[in-house]
């Protein structure tokens, strides 16, 4: 009788304890909440506050088949939910008035700045988003040429939301190089080196298509926005700190009667930096290997003499890209590189005198750039398809 | 016997492993130290070494005798008795202090909804179990859940390993040296000369002899696996590490292999508590079975929740907020615990060695 009793009273506890340690103190089903795809942060036209956009996920819609190419033809399958306030915390909640469902942030895939909230300095934005254990650093930072909300309201034709297919855009930048793709740990990275300036992709949206467009790159100083890099700088940048993927790179034919577009196929980067009589010198060295991808004119390319002066080419289309990064780099005076870093690293002791004059030092920096590059392939045909 | 059960010595080397870990997975030790915490951590491990020789002579010299014991024979009825309530009590708050620790963790960013207490009542609740079964059933399960951590903490830091910027690591040794030694002295006194509660428990080694290696090895062994998951996280975390409440937790949120195997933490989360658990396990059982060798009872089981009641209570009180706690482990704790890890074992060992202790040496020698 009296093991019976001990062995009801070890059930009943267990069966307590079971149902208490299934889950967390209160629930949250999935029809409660409002999945954000997209996070938007703009200046409203009241001083001093921020109107922040938030793209939450339409379930219903999303399935919707034959919607008709991205929600032209029923209802849009996102909700832009807008919001003013004065942190971004309490405009998130604030937005809960709004929607019916909480805000969730998980599975927010790109936070936007537009242009003029990032001049001012996106700091004060960036700690929620990195203290909050909701979001994640994964998640890409762009900044909007223009405003952030309207790159939300962007038309999309593959992708189905305007978030998705900015996070997607910034993914296959890889076949370009010519934008950059930094998420919030990179970018929180940066932030807060002493010397690195931040960078983050840049956003376009065109007058007349209403389309999303990756333009480049967008250049901090410290926490605010300076100015931008074209496509050609941005790939320079990215030969720099070795984030080429692929690309392709336009030479005109040794013969001058046409162009060649060779491809990049691997790339690697290195930079070292060295001080000689108290003068910092930096080299950059840019290993890369490329295809013959097409050629335009009607010389035959794959001749050792014509293959030796395309690879020459390709090294100097690398170089000219390369300068021409250093050069905005050194206008904006924002050390884009991590030149700064790299000197720390390997001049612990004397970095402690140069740290704070670094502003001073970068533009005037010595930098020489050596490229060593390959052409391996020519692909399908080692000939222009002529007569002979 | 207040205790009946035998441990094994490489039981006692994953249990010590387990210990040390424990809660330094979750805060990581040496941080002070910035990106060379990885050489503060190696450091405090080297110390801890010398510091573990006093504590395993010790257990050596008085075969089968817990700290308690030890005390008494050393200094007599009655500062013996008084040393081993400092001692009591410092296994306790140590323990609380831990079961705070993993509740806050929890809390803080996996249920911000639920209240501390019941992740207080629960922890509790599974050590007490543990301890009233006994130190043989807490060293078997710590060979299991340390296996899986070590899986865990490699497993990690081979998929963060395209993350990784070993560059992070460099400058080696960019800091004063004055504050290598303090973070250095900090990764010493947390976690690994914590292990003097090991002091309760080598008595119940089967063969005493064996202590000395096998405290060792598990020293060395949490030290590797701490040295690992330091050095994964400032090559992911780089400059960021510091700003960081939970950096492991942190890095690994960063896994992102073909956005397939992502948002692995929980895993390790798990991983985590189970090292915690071990923690808090040896340290409440440490608490309960001296109590009841000071009190000369004839069982430690009447005591488990009393004083595991105590531990929730004293769990909740000490702290109002995280702020406070991270005040009192980098300002307060490393000069608290220096009588507890370091005076009074040396003290201990002089004047039994002074003393000729212990008289019957024949028992010791074969």
């Amino acid at each position: 009788m009296q093991k019976f009793r001990k062995n009801t009273v070890t059930i009943i506890f267990l069966l307590i304890v079971m149902l208490g340690i299934t889950g967390c103190w209160n629930r949250r089903e999935l029809d409660t909440l409002a999945f954000v795809s997209g996070l938007g942060i703009d200046k409203a036209r009241e001083p001093g506050k921020l109107q922040l956009t938030a793209q939450i996920i339409k379930p219903g819609e999303i399935k919707a088949p034959e919607a008709g190419g991205g929600g032209m033809g029923g209802s849009k399958p996102y909700w832009n939910i807008s919001q003013i306030g004065n942190t971004v915390f309490s405009t998130v909640r604030a937005m809960t008035l709004k929607s019916n469902r909480k805000l969730f942030f998980p599975h927010n895939e790109v936070i936007i700045f537009s242009q003029d909230i990032a001049r001012e300095g996106v700091r004060k934005y960036i700690d929620f988003l990195i203290r909050d254990p909701e979001f994640r650093r994964l998640a890409w930072i762009v900044v909007a040429k223009d405003k952030a909300s309207e790159v939300l309201e962007t038309k999309t034709e593959l992708a189905k939301l305007p978030a998705r297919n900015i996070a997607e855009l910034i993914k296959a930048r890889s076949a370009t190089s010519e934008v950059s793709a930094v998420n919030m740990q990179e970018f929180l990275t940066r932030l807060m080196s002493k010397t690195t300036a931040p960078i983050a992709s840049l956003i376009e949206v065109s007058a007349k298509e209403k389309t999303a467009q990756l333009t480049g790159t967008a250049v901090f100083k410290d926490d605010k926005l300076v100015g931008f890099l074209n496509k050609t700088e941005t790939r320079g940048l990215l030969w720099v700190i070795n984030e080429i993927k692929s690309g392709i790179i336009t030479v005109s034919c040794p013969d001058g009667k046409g162009k060649a577009s060779l491809e990049i196929i691997q790339a690697s980067s290195k930079i070292k930096p060295e001080i000689k009589d108290n003068d910092i010198h930096i080299t950059v060295e840019v290993k890369a290997e490329g295809h013959l991808g097409s050629q335009m004119c009607l010389e035959d390319l794959t001749q050792i003499p014509a293959w030796n002066s395309l690879e020459k080419r390709q090294s100097e289309a690398i170089r000219s890209e390369v300068l021409a990064a250093l050069k905005k780099a050194r206008q904006l005076n924002a050390d884009i590189f991590g030149f700064g870093e790299a000197v720390h690293k390997k001049y612990s002791r004397l970095w402690k005198d140069i740290e704070d004059q670094w502003d001073e030092f970068f533009p005037n920096i010595e930098v020489t750039v050596k490229v060593e590059s390959k052409l391996r392939r020519s692909g399908l045909t080692v000939k222009p398809p002529r007569p002979e | 016997m207040l205790e009946k059960g035998k441990i094994s010595s490489s039981q006692l080397t994953f249990l010590i492993a387990g210990f040390t870990l424990g809660s330094s997975l979750i805060l990581s030790p040496g941080l002070v130290a910035g990106h060379d915490a990885w050489l503060a951590v190696l450091a405090g491990l080297g110390s801890s070494l010398l510091i573990a020789f006093i504590y395993t002579t010790l257990a050596v010299k008085f075969p089968g005798k817990t700290l308690v014991q030890i005390n008494d024979i050393i200094f007599g009825p009655y500062l013996g008795k008084l040393i081993t309530i400092g001692y009591l009590w410092y296994f306790f708050h140590l323990a609380s202090l831990v079961l705070r620790n993993f509740s806050d963790f929890f809390v803080g960013l996996i249920y911000p909804e639920t209240p501390i207490i019941v992740f207080l009542i629960f922890i509790t609740l599974t050590c007490a179990s543990a301890v009233r079964n006994g130190i043989e059933v807490i060293a078997r399960t710590s060979i299991i859940l340390l296996f899986v951590t070590a899986c865990a903490t490699f497993l990690t830091t081979v998929l963060l390993v395209k993350d990784m910027e070993f560059t992070n690591l460099l400058p080696v040794l960019d800091l004063p040296l004055k504050q290598f030694i303090k973070a250095s002295y900090a990764a010493t006194t947390f976690p690994f000369g914590e292990t003097v509660v090991f002091l309760m428990v080598i008595a119940f080694l089967e063969n005493t002899k064996q202590a000395k290696p096998s405290v060792t090895l598990g020293l060395i062994l949490a030290g590797i696996l701490l040295v690992v998951a330091s050095v994964r996280n400032i090559s992911v975390l780089g400059v960021t590490e510091p700003i960081h409440t939970y950096d492991s937790y942190q890095a690994v949120r960063l896994i992102n292999i073909g956005e397939i195997l992502t948002r692995l933490e929980i895993i390790v989360v798990g991983n985590f508590l189970a090292m915690g658990f071990l923690k808090i396990s040896v340290l409440y059982y440490g608490t309960v079975l001296g109590t009841a060798q000071l009190l000369n009872l004839r069982s430690y089981l009447p005591l488990v929740l009393p004083i595991g009641i105590l531990m929730v209570i004293l769990s909740i009180l000490q702290f109002e907020s995280t702020i406070e706690n991270i005040h009192f482990a980098f300002d307060i704790y490393p000069y608290y615990v220096i009588p507890f890890q370091f005076g009074i074992p040396l003290f201990s060992l002089i004047v039994a060695v002074v003393r000729g202790l212990p008289k019957k040496a024949k028992e010791g020698s074969k």
